[in-house]
């Protein structure tokens, strides 16, 4: 593609209706980092009926502006508040909260704000260099190479919590399952659907991502007690940071932007492990190891550009290839395809548009945040202060909302419901609800190559592993499982490390 | 998580994975050159019942390494002695049943009015002592349902007897 239509999707960004999309979803974003409990994958399935309206471009920028807003937001309450909004933010409040008690709120919310930035920027030109490279050559891909993708994302998602494995690996198991409710991608029978036409077409994924993420934390927060919040003034001129903290920031934000990016390519919580990799990376190099947890800015420069650069990273895997890393872009992967934009190899080819749109709506986005983030921190912050009780209540209303917006069916609000109170259990279980989605995502895909595959073989099981391709990725699974076991094993044994 | 709900948990996968694998059956499998739409829920109804027993001999193992005292006492209160120690618990289970009143009277009185009384409804019992903001709160989140998903997004709620 000639650089000049790049640029010429770039900038369909700045069309009024991207624009507000882009202004909005941002704004939403920031607002729900700040609220502790409900997240971006929650807030994100909530509007996904909203953003239908504005077609899939504008609704996509939205959508992106929820993920990468709600990363500044976060930051925003753990300086202030000493209460993250977001679980990437908890490393925050070690080093925000603490130069906020010694009045340095304004520059540490500035260096984060910068911070998060230059790392957000940073990581939208690696993705968009990125991103095509590995899209092109995902191109070569026929069935069989993308049932082992996959099974290799099933393998490597399984670590998505960072918790159990094998409790990840059901939680992908029953989302698969529910997954296969409804039509048969290849024949069209019906199936497991028990007569219930609303479920002829499948269960709704914002029913059950809204319910997992949005009800099921809702019920979470009502079931903690709630503890009145102190609020640490901060005032509009005391938003800058002086030479000395500019000039202890400035590597902690390079270091940061790189790491996160990189960490951001990995499944997990990339975002959450960025942030605490490069605290433990500052603190490790720092000259000043001792302002560490008192108040040392390179804790808040640091983790807060990790944190937004892993934002960026996590793109390129959804992007380039359809697999959703996180389940936040589990969910933007579902509301792609719910805009009819399949994410993967061919959506450069088949929706430029599309793609560098969003793209483009990243650089502005980062922008907007800027620009927006330094001057109403104050009302963000009281946002915090809203009780359980009323809040609680409009959140629920919105994913009622959201839940029944998509088919306009009244079935899929209770299992908005059902999936809620299974979110909540889970939770007391120990089980984290993220898998979930994601093997409700990855299920069709997965089904329908599989079979095709097959097809395609006449029943020759071989040809799932025929291609050098597939050996490859078949390869980095086993790889993935045995070498964290053999890792395990031999810290279990070694006396001196052992548990 | 302690064993036991460990061991309940797992069991609970199994038994899911079983009724889900025997339910398969009802479709057709048909060939390996041309896989049926049983095929793939037949595999993943297999793999979830393996990971489940994989999982609960673990968590039998690990039971019977430890010492498990502690979990017998835990084990011995009462369900009400349970929901006094969480008390938090019991908000939780009051704002479901609320949300199930909410879904089961927007059939009938429609989404709006039913939206109303669920604001208040649920802000009454979970905290709020006085009547002013629940009100006040439910009626402009009504009206903004009623703006921005009724008359921008066109998005059509269920009608009732009142609206």
């Amino acid at each position: 593609m000639a650089d000049h239509g790049v640029l010429s999707f770039l900038l369909t960004t700045l069309e009024p209706v991207n624009f507000a999309a882009c202004f909005f979803g941002a704004l939403l974003g920031t607002l729900i980092g700040v609220l502790p409990g409900l997240g971006p994958a929650a807030a994100m399935a909530m509007v996904i009926p909203l953003t239908l309206k504005l077609g899939p471009t504008a609704g996509l920028i939205m959508l992106a502006g929820i993920y990468y807003g709600s990363m500044y937001g976060g930051s925003t309450t753990s300086i202030l508040v000493n209460v993250p909004g977001e679980p990437a933010s908890v490393v925050t409040t070690l080093d925000g909260y603490a130069m906020a008690r010694k009045g340095r709120a304004g520059a540490a919310l500035a260096i984060s704000a910068i911070g998060s930035f230059v790392a957000g920027t940073f990581s939208v030109i690696a993705l968009q260099f990125f991103a095509p490279l590995l899209a092109r050559s995902a191109l070569a891909f026929g069935p069989a190479e993308y049932f082992v993708l996959t099974v290799l994302g099933v393998v490597l998602l399984s670590n998505l919590t960072g918790k159990s494995r094998s409790k990840s690996l059901i939680l992908i198991m029953i989302g698969l399952i529910l997954s296969t409710v409804g039509m048969d991608p290849i024949g069209g029978l019906e199936r497991f659907s028990f007569g219930i036409e609303a479920a002829q077409g499948g269960i709704s994924f914002i029913a059950i991502t809204t319910g997992l993420f949005g009800v099921a934390e809702v019920l979470t927060v009502m079931a903690a007690k709630e503890k009145p919040i102190e609020v640490l003034p901060v005032r509009f001129r005391e938003l800058y940071p002086n030479r000395k903290e500019m000039k202890r920031s400035v590597g902690p934000i390079a270091r940061g932007s790189v790491l996160g990016f990189l960490i951001g390519l990995l499944p997990g919580p990339a975002a959450t492990m960025a942030s605490f990799a490069s605290y433990g990376l500052e603190r490790s190099i720092s000259k000043h190891k001792e302002d560490f947890g008192k108040g040392a800015i390179e804790g808040v420069a640091g983790p807060e550009s990790a944190n937004n650069a892993a934002a960026g990273g996590a793109m390129i895997p959804l992007l380039s290839l359809g697999l959703p890393f996180t389940p936040a872009t589990a969910v933007l992967l579902g509301g792609m395809l719910l805009h009819g934009i399949t994410p993967g190899p061919f959506l450069l080819r088949d929706r430029p548009d599309v793609f560098w749109g969003v793209i483009g709506s990243f650089y502005l986005g980062n922008m907007m945040l800027l620009i927006l983030n330094l001057p109403l921190v104050g009302v963000f912050a009281k946002i915090v202060r809203i009780p359980n009780h009323y809040l609680m209540p409009i959140i629920l209303v919105l994913c009622a909302i959201g839940a029944y917006g998509d088919n306009g069916a009244l079935f899929d609000v209770w299992v908005m419901l059902g999936a809620g109170v299974l979110g909540y259990v889970m939770r007391k279980f120990d089980y984290e609800p993220a898998p979930l989605v994601v093997g409700l995502v990855l299920g069709p895909v997965m089904e329908r190559s599989f079979r095709q595959a097959l097809i395609i073989s006449q029943g020759d099981a071989s040809g799932l592993w025929a291609s050098p391709l597939c050996l490859a990725m078949w390869g980095i699974a086993l790889l993935s499982v045995i070498l964290p076991m053999i890792f395990q094993t031999s810290i279990l044994t070694t006396p001196e490390k052992g548990i | 998580m302690t064993t036991r709900k460990e061991i309940a948990s797992n069991l609970v996968v199994i038994l899911f994975g079983a009724v889900f694998l025997s339910y398969t059956t009802r479709y057709p499998l048909d060939t390996w050159e041309s896989p049926g739409p049983a095929v793939f829920p037949l595999i993943l109804g297999a793999v979830l019942t393996i990971l489940g027993v994989g999982q609960l001999v673990r968590a039998l193992w690990k039971s019977t390494r430890k010492d498990h005292r502690e979990e017998q006492r835990d084990g011995g209160r009462s369900v009400r002695e349970s929901l006094l120690r969480n008390s938090g618990e019991g908000k939780a289970i009051r704002m479901i049943a609320i949300f199930i009143l909410y879904l089961l009277m927007m059939q009938w009185i429609g989404f709006f009015v039913s939206t109303f009384l669920f604001g208040i409804i649920s802000s009454r019992l979970t905290e709020t002592k006085d009547w002013g903001r629940p009100i006040a709160l439910s009626a402009g989140l009504t009206l903004f349902c009623y703006l921005l998903f009724e008359v921008w997004l066109k998005l059509s709620f269920p009608r009732g007897v009142l609206f």
